[in-house]
């Protein structure tokens, strides 16, 4: 598939057209649809969005090889930290719960004792998911918050600090494995379901949300990591 | 390791000229011939060759008995035919060569059963888990680590290693979880195994 560089003289129609996955990103800005022929510019001016910033994700998002490394020294961090938070709510309010009611009835809908096993595997996925979800919103993301209030200097270090991004890099494992056994399994074991549309239905979701969050790590890792290490190096806490 | 071919055959026209024939295309090392059935089975047993060319009036009756025993085993047994059998006889067999064959199409048909099942092809296809790698799925749904397989099974921590990765690339599941969930479905565990353990 050929990929598309979003601009800013683009429609949200048009983009929607073209690449109906830039979609979920959306509310992920507070941008609603239902605004006829908008371009990006038009409604990032209006929501009081950094285009550049804005670009910057959905074309990250939308493409494996976008190498952003040229726009990273204009990258706000706290827009950054932002839309990362805002895409883990979405995980966490939307797409496991949706999840978790599509395997519930596909469990119903399937007479074999193997889909108790896997309402256990995805059960203990989302007790995995969480815990990366939850060391980012509680100890990672608050440092990087911390490092930009020094470079802003709307406050100072009270003391040593105990942790870089480094670590995070280290501890930043794919939570992408499991999903994809998940969906192997529905695609090539399960026996069939009584209802023959949920395990379609299902794997749709599993698809999208694999692909969600392969991209939200592309975005943590291409854009996040470096940028806060740029800001370590300006704050002199390396 | 040399490849080997038995042809079992009364007519001695017949048997010669296979012989001269497959002789010239290097897909056996050896070929041995057979004229009765007297010393068939024996023969077959001490060689253990890959391929058994075989008329199938030397082995009636009891030909299908007599076969599936061969199917089991890693024989593949081709039929050498120039009278007529029932299809369902002819069906018996991994492939037939007939008398009015030409030398290519023997040769054709010789080198797809020299090449099937235990060759290249299935390392890459073929999804299907060994009765080894199904142990090992078994014994993983069970809760077992790797060491503690290789001890149950007498087999290297090693061999426990490769046998997982087959098992990943062959299903496409990396984790546990995902095994036992794969295990379940495929009856290589019962629920009631599970919580033995």
């Amino acid at each position: 598939m050929a990929e598309v560089i979003i601009t800013g003289q683009m429609k949200l129609f048009d983009i929607i057209n073209t690449e109906k996955r830039a979609m979920v990103l959306f509310p992920r800005f507070g941008i609603e649809l239902g605004v006829g022929d908008m371009t990006v510019s038009g409604i990032c001016k209006q929501k009081g969005i950094d285009l550049q910033f804005f670009l910057l994700m959905v074309n990250t998002f939308l493409n494996q090889g976008y190498f952003p490394d040229r726009k990273l020294k204009n990258v706000d961090v706290d827009m950054l930290l932002g839309y990362l938070a805002e895409s883990h709510n979405y995980y966490l309010e939307e797409k496991i719960p949706y999840l978790q009611t599509l395997i519930g009835t596909f469990k119903k809908s399937v007479g074999h004792p193997a889909v108790l096993q896997l309402e256990k595997f995805f059960d203990q996925y989302i007790i995995e998911v969480k815990e990366h979800l939850a060391y980012e919103d509680e100890t990672a993301f608050p440092y990087i918050a911390m490092i930009s209030s020094f470079r802003k200097k709307t406050d100072s270090p009270a003391g040593p600090i105990d942790y870089s991004v480094e670590v995070f890099e280290e501890r930043h494992n794919n939570i992408e494995e499991k999903l994809s056994d998940l969906k192997n399994l529905l695609i090539k074991y399960f026996p069939p379901a009584g209802d023959r549309y949920i395990r379609i239905k299902l794997l749709n979701e599993l698809i999208d949300f694999e692909e969600d969050l392969v991209n939200h790590a592309r975005i943590e890792d291409k854009v996040l990591i470096p940028v806060v290490r740029q800001l370590e190096q300006q704050v002199g806490l390396l | 390791m040399g490849k080997t071919l038995i042809i079992a055959e009364q007519s001695e026209v017949i048997r010669k000229g296979l012989i001269q024939i497959i002789g010239s295309f290097d897909l056996f090392d050896r070929i041995h011939e057979v004229s009765c059935n007297s010393n068939l089975e024996s023969g077959i047993i001490r060689i253990d060759p890959e391929v058994l060319i075989i008329n199938p009036l030397l082995i009636q009756p009891g030909l299908k008995e007599w076969i599936t025993g061969f199917k089991n085993g890693k024989i593949k047994v081709a039929a050498i035919v120039y009278s007529l059998f029932d299809d369902e006889v002819i069906e018996l067999f991994d492939e037939v060569i007939r008398i009015g064959d030409t030398t290519l199409k023997i040769k054709n048909k010789l080198s797809k059963l020299t090449t099937s099942p235990h060759g290249r092809k299935t390392l890459n296809n073929d999804s299907t888990l060994s009765s080894r790698e199904k142990d090992v799925v078994r014994l993983l749904a069970k809760g077992l680590s790797n060491k503690e397989i290789s001890e149950k099974l007498f087999i290297s921590p090693h061999t426990t290693i490769t046998h997982r990765k087959n098992i990943t690339r062959k299903l496409n599941i990396k984790s546990v979880a995902g095994l036992i969930v794969y295990a379940l479905i495929n009856d290589i565990v019962s629920v009631d195994e599970m919580q033995e353990e």
